[in-house]
């Protein structure tokens, strides 16, 4: 991640390389690829409680008004809950005052942050792919893209269980709703299934790629016998499940770093009934083996959802807390509203620190293989529980060669309506350009603003 | 050297500059030059060079190039735009299919030309000559080209439920784990045509349900087998299961050993009969046998068999419908549609569903073979109200809605499609410009437009329904249905017993002492006052401690109806779940909001503030003002707008392309089509601000006079003599209510417009505005060969080529004769040589 000290250097010596359309470059053979994980939460994330408690009376004062101001954290103290986040600070920015109103919002959001459009439970809202997605694009992998998710299974937006695997909150392209996992134990045996040792699981390994190419075989026999545009019909299905074999070939020519990379699962993170808190470290867990071994570059996480029934939060670890509840401020077994909050985002940080060490311990190149990861933890609706867009407060977690002018720092963008305000879709639209994808403008945009909202965030450019 | 630098600098080596050979010399015929010199040089060479185009070095330039050029030739020859009409000197008819032949053949060496694949696209329908069409000097024997054709999502479903081997009330269970991997594209026009191909993202969705459909077929084998509990379920949501599993498949996976190759024949037989429609062939039996024995190998007989039902349920044909024809070439080089084929394609062009018992039952005993077979079968189905019966677009139903029923949703669906109203659900507004009456779509519910394009969809229903100039009568009808959940005898009812309960009550004490007055009259109010206290099925709707604050809303409901003179609507707003908020939209008064009476019926509530609320029909439909026919219906109104204003490009381009079979050429890349900002001016006016430089009218003229017309409709579809100014500097008086509107200085709206392209110099001229418009297109035959046109296309899921010009006619003779019948161009269409019979295009021999 570049400083602003770091970026005024570097700008002027790249402003050539800048004129090149940077996709280009993307990935180039022989270096390492960039890596993006996308950890988003439901109930919204109120922007009050990421301010670091040290700031002055003037930036105090700003905040309150919702002024646009910035600061350096080094020398401030980061909210409790975000704690874990101290021998990282180096590396982190709390970005505050984009919107989000182009979204659906409320209880449940579906993928629409991740997509800036409103998005619903029918996959005819899905109007393109999903940042994550288009990220992955740039960067492939043979999985191309994991998702894994801590299930709602009530309210407006349930699941069939918390285990299976189901539409998730990303999406392919349009109207193509990504499939999550809500296991952890699932995701390990399916994504690790070609290294596994359960015979039954090689079985189904070895039937599925049977019946594969058993129907590449039968679709290539019935092309052969046409011609035009009634060949294209059979052969793009053919190639499209060539294309799946392709992937499956790869990972399993990467036995090898696979089995070296197998999550290690304790034993209480494979039982049945695994609690939220426990759910979301273990997910953490396959998502890093994912990203280590090299599976995919892309993951995102969805921590939890609002109608997802949280376990295992410290003091109340027995109690089935309803989140629906804790958003309207109900108590909790003797515990307060906030405080259930602050304790659940602070097991986040938690997973956060827990990701950022370990991608921080593993060599690549001349450093790690975090220099080359950005972490997203943010709301998936907005400012609170029943949101309405006004805010969605972002913590970014970034490796030093990170392409963004980002880093240690507070930012207060303008606020809603304010000259110079910011969308996420203006933020997707910055990490898209910077990393490739040169759209732009990624993105519905706010029928209320009345102004420009086209292009990236130019103070983020790196 | 200075061009070897700007080579350099521009990043490519020499050698690469230079890469492409010249082409080989190209020849030329002197008949070709002699034209091209006549009639295309004198703006298209090295002097002129118009458009950038120059045709005199054609000979000289690369191949690349030659070819882009021939198909931009190519293309403007078609469609006859070159030269430009206004040049005084025209190619005759013979001398431009000559240079028409040439360049065909010149660009066919190389494969298919780009017309002939944008052909194929439903943005290009109107690229056939719609006077050539109709002439009656086409005689070609029509056909359809031999291909598969992808089922849409519809049909996807009814096709697991075939799977399932679901009857009756069983085919409305609601397949939980499956996910649908069929999309229409969403924009006004027909959407189902026959060149969408499957691709990646059809195969993700494909896997896991093929997963899930295997899975769920064996389930009761495998719980008789002793493999699952009767009660165990892996995903507790997902508790839904056929009864049974086919006995062949059972038959493998009850055995202990190893299954013999009969035993395995008829489970393949079984999963293709139930998956394709038909039996596999020798060599799929062969293909087949030998994987699931060695899946059985790998696995044993459950899993085993499972891989094989996952590998038939991949088969393309699964998500393709197979139209190839059989039997004899006849002398045009066609081949009939097979029995099998025809039966599945008269079926799915009528419903979702595959053929029913006695359409099966006639293709197996050859009695689908004729044209007259076809219309015996076609007609009988037409009658049949109950086969195809089901809801019209499932998809827009929602908690406090549902999506109209009918006995024929498909032929709803035609018009739906080529009318593009449901496009109204893709539009998202500011709820303040509404004065807080629209509900964007949302969670389980599409809100304002999911109300409006239902009864959209009713009114069509209603005229398809009569079957009497149902062209005309969707454009002109001034009848409408709003709000109408009750049919016409049940609203009369409930109307009578709540008059009989205001009548009986309004003089007494209700409003200062309610409590006294129901406990007075409660035998009469549970007697009499079924629409009160109970439901639609009849039982009990409240709790006894309900009662009296439901009593007293309601009396408040009355006397802003009845009291007023006026009826009520016949859902009371203080219902669970209320959500009709539209009849503004059609420029309606509205009806009472919720919180009206919320407070009413406590203590120290407020009077609330008097307001004129609509006087509803209950017989319904119902004769609005100011409206005639469908592009007067707010829902195509709201479809055909923006986000914040009204669209008359929008507008102007569907009537051009839907109504008189016209083209408008999309956007060139380098446009940025954006209406600029000016507080004092009008919609149109700032439109035809930017519109009307020469560049840009060359387009816009035939869409902007037609649109214009419709100014008169705001972007919520109500009705406008003036357009407000919404500019903060115009505010006239700020909103005094949640959700409300500002008040805004106005300016006259201008709803003058031009129609032309109807060939009739009786209709086109100038028009006051879109209600004169709409009468002229009603009367126009271009308008109502342009309606057959569309469906042709709906029905056969292509465009029209000109050997189908015989289909067109025919079925535009029969709907002239039969009095205006849809169902008789559908018969006429579905018994035609372009609907029966298939033939091998030249890319396919």
């Amino acid at each position: 991640m570049k400083s602003r000290r770091d970026f005024l250097k570097q700008s002027t010596l790249g402003a050539g390389a800048m004129a090149l359309p940077s996709g280009l470059f993307a990935n180039p053979v022989g270096t390492p690829p960039r890596r993006f994980i996308f950890m988003h939460r439901g109930n919204g994330l109120f922007p009050k409680t990421l301010v670091p408690p040290s700031l002055g009376e003037a930036d105090i004062a700003r905040e309150e008004k919702k002024e646009p101001f910035e600061v350096d954290l080094d020398g401030h103290d980061l909210p409790d809950w975000m704690s874990p986040l101290n021998a990282h600070k180096d590396n982190l920015t709390i970005l505050q005052g984009l919107s989000g109103k182009m979204c659906t919002t409320g209880h449940h959001s579906w993928c629409s942050a991740l997509g800036a459009f409103k998005a619903n439970e029918r996959p005819s809202s899905i109007k393109w792919a999903t940042v994550d997605f288009e990220l992955a694009k740039l960067f492939p992998s043979p999985m191309e893209h994991i998702e894994l998710a801590c299930f709602p299974i009530g309210g407006g937006n349930a699941r069939g269980s918390l285990d299976g695997i189901a539409k998730g909150f990303s999406a392919r392209g349009a109207q193509q709703p990504n499939y999550a996992f809500g296991s952890p134990k699932g995701a390990m045996e399916e994504l690790f299934k070609s290294v596994s040792n359960n015979p039954d699981d090689q079985i189904s390994y070895q039937l599925k790629r049977k019946a594969l190419a058993f129907a590449a075989e039968n679709q290539g026999r019935l092309a052969a016998e046409q011609t035009g545009i009634e060949r294209r019909k059979l052969t793009n299905y053919e190639d499209s499940i060539n294309a799946i074999r392709e992937r499956n070939r790869k990972v399993d020519a990467m036995g090898d770093t696979l089995r070296q990379h197998v999550p290690q699962l304790d034993a209480k993170y494979l039982v049945d009934d695994l609690n939220t808190f426990d759910r979301q470290r273990a997910h953490s867990e396959v998502l890093l083996s994912a990203l280590i071994s090299g599976l995919t570059n892309v993951a995102a996480f969805t921590v939890d959802e609002l109608a997802h029934p949280y376990t295992g939060i410290p003091g109340i670890e027995n109690e089935k807390v309803n989140m629906h509840d804790v958003g309207h401020n109900k108590t909790i077994a003797g515990v307060e509203a906030p405080e259930v909050r602050n304790r659940c985002r602070h097991h986040h940080m938690t997973l956060v620190d827990t990701i950022v060490s370990r991608l921080k311990s593993v060599p690549e190149g001349e450093g790690t293989m975090f220099d080359n990861t950005m972490l997203f933890y943010f709301p998936d609706s907005g400012e609170t529980h029943h949101s309405h867009g006004w805010e969605f407060p972002f913590i970014v977690m970034a490796g030093s060669n990170a392409k963004l002018n980002l880093g240690r720092r507070y930012i207060r963008l303008p606020y809603h309506g304010e000259e110079g305000h910011k969308t996420l879709g203006n933020w997707w639209t910055t990490i898209l350009n910077a990393y490739g994808n040169p759209i732009e403008h990624y993105g519905d945009f706010d029928l209320s603003l009345k102004f420009d909202q086209t292009g990236p965030i130019a103070q983020f450019r790196g | 050297m200075k061009f070897l630098g700007i080579i350099a600098l521009l990043g490519l080596t020499v050698d690469a500059a230079f890469a492409e050979p010249l082409a080989k010399p190209f020849a030329i015929p002197d008949s070709v030059w002699t034209m091209l010199d006549r009639h295309c040089l004198e703006c298209h060479d090295e002097d002129s060079e118009k458009g950038d185009v120059r045709l005199d070095h054609l000979a000289d330039i690369p191949l690349d190039a030659r070819l882009d050029l021939l198909n931009k030739a190519h293309e403007q020859l078609y469609i006859e735009e070159m030269p430009p009409r206004k040049k005084k000197t025209q190619p005759n008819e013979s001398d431009r299919q000559q240079l028409f032949d040439w360049v065909s053949s010149e660009l066919k060496k190389h494969g298919p030309s780009k017309l002939e694949d944008k052909l194929r696209y439903p943005d290009f329908g109107n690229y056939v000559s719609h006077q050539k069409l109709f002439s009656g000097n086409i005689t070609d024997a029509p056909y359809s080209p031999a291909r598969r054709w992808l089922v849409s999502p519809q049909i996807f479903e009814e096709r697991v439920k075939d799977v399932f081997l679901l009857e009756g009330r069983d085919r409305q269970s609601n397949l939980y784990g499956l996910t649908n991997p069929l999309m229409l594209p969403e924009r006004s026009g027909i959407r189902d045509y026959d060149n969408t191909t499957l691709n990646g993202g059809h195969l993700l969705v494909m896997l896991p349900n093929a997963e899930w459909i295997s899975t769920k077929q064996i389930r009761a084998a495998r719980v008789a087998h002793g493999e699952l509990k009767a009660d165990e379920f892996p995903n507790p949501k997902d508790k839904w299961a056929p009864r049974e599993t086919p006995p062949a498949l059972q038959t493998v996976i009850l055995k202990e050993s190893a299954p013999s190759d009969e035993e395995l024949v008829a489970a393949i037989q079984t999963q293709f009969g139930l998956v394709t429609g038909r039996p596999a062939t020798s060599g799929e039996i062969e293909r087949y046998l030998e994987f699931t024995h060695s899946s059985i190998d790998v696995a044993g007989n459950t899993e085993g068999l499972r891989q094989m039902l996952v590998s038939v349920l991949l088969e393309s044909e699964f998500l393709y419908r197979l139209e190839f024809g059989a039997g004899e070439i006849d002398a045009n080089g066609r081949k009939m549609l097979s029995p099998h084929e025809g039966a599945r394609a008269i079926s799915y062009a009528l419903g979702d569903q595959g053929p029913d018992t006695d359409l099966l039952q006639a293709a197996a005993e050859g009695r689908l073979t004729t044209r007259e077979d076809y219309r015996r079968e076609v007609q009988r189905l037409l009658a049949d109200e109950t086969y195809y019966a089901g809801p019209v677009d499932p998809g827009i139903s929602g908690k406090n809605m549902k999506s109209h029923e009918t006995s024929h949703p498909k032929l709803v669906r035609f018009f739906r499609e080529f009318f593009g109203y449901p496009g109204a659900a893709k539009i998202f507004k500011d709820i303040e410009r509404s004065d807080g009456y629209y509900q964007n779509p949302g969670r389980d519910t599409l809100g304002s437009p999911g109300f409006l394009i239902k009864e959209a969809d009713r009114v069509v229903d209603w005229y398809l329904q009569h079957d009497e100039d149902v062209f005309e009568n969707l454009l002109t009808t001034e009848d409408f249905f709003v709000y109408h959940n009750k049919d016409n005898e049940t609203g009369r009812d409930v109307i009578e017993e709540w008059r009989q309960v205001w009548e009986t009550l309004k003089d007494t004490d209700w409003k200062d002492n309610p409590a006294i007055v129901f406990a007075e009259h409660e035998d009469f109010l549970n007697r009499k006052s079924l629409w009160i206290f109970r439901n639609r099925y009849g039982s009990d709707r409240t709790k006894p401690g309900q009662r009296l604050e439901l009593f007293s809303n309601y009396m408040h409901y009355f006397r802003e109806s009845f009291g007023k003179g006026q009826t009520p609507f016949t859902t009371v707003p203080f219902s669970h779940g209320y959500q009709y908020h539209h009849a503004t939209f059609y420029s309606l008064p509205p009806t009472p909001r919720r919180e009206r009476y919320q407070e009413l019926s406590k203590k120290n509530a407020k009077e609330q503030e008097e307001m004129e609320f609509w006087d509803y029909p209950v017989e319904q439909p119902f004769r609005i003002e100011n409206r005639k026919g469908i592009l007067t219906h707010p829902a195509w109104l709201i479809a055909h707008s923006s986000n914040f204003h009204t669209d008359p490009i929008k507008r102007g381009r569907w009537i051009r392309e839907k109504l008189l079979a016209g083209r408008v050429p999309d956007v060139p890349i380098t446009v940025d089509a954006v209406i600029p900002e000016d507080p004092h001016k009008t919609l149109r006016e700032r439109v035809e601000g930017v519109t009307q430089e020469a560049e840009c009218w060359k387009c816009h003229q035939h869409m902007n006079p037609l649109g214009y017309a419709f100014e008169t409709y705001d972007d919520f579809g109500r009705h406008q003599l003036e357009e407000p100014l919404e500019y903060e500097e115009h505010i006239l008086a700020k909103a005094t209510k949640k959700n409300g509107a500002h008040t805004y200085k106005t300016k006259p709206i201008n709803s003058r417009g031009r129609l032309d392209g109807t060939g009739d110099p009786a209709l086109d001229g100038e028009v006051t505005d879109a209600l004169d418009m709409i009468d002229r297109l009603a009367r126009s035959e271009r308008v109502r060969q342009s309606i057959i046109r569309h469906a042709f296309r709906f029905f056969m899921g292509r465009n029209e080529m000109l050997s189908d010009s015989q289909t067109l006619i025919e079925a535009d003779r029969v709907y002239l004769e039969s009095g205006g019948s849809f169902k008789a161009v559908v018969v006429s269409l579905l018994t035609s040589d372009s609907f029966i019979y298939r033939k091998l295009v030249q890319e396919q021999l």
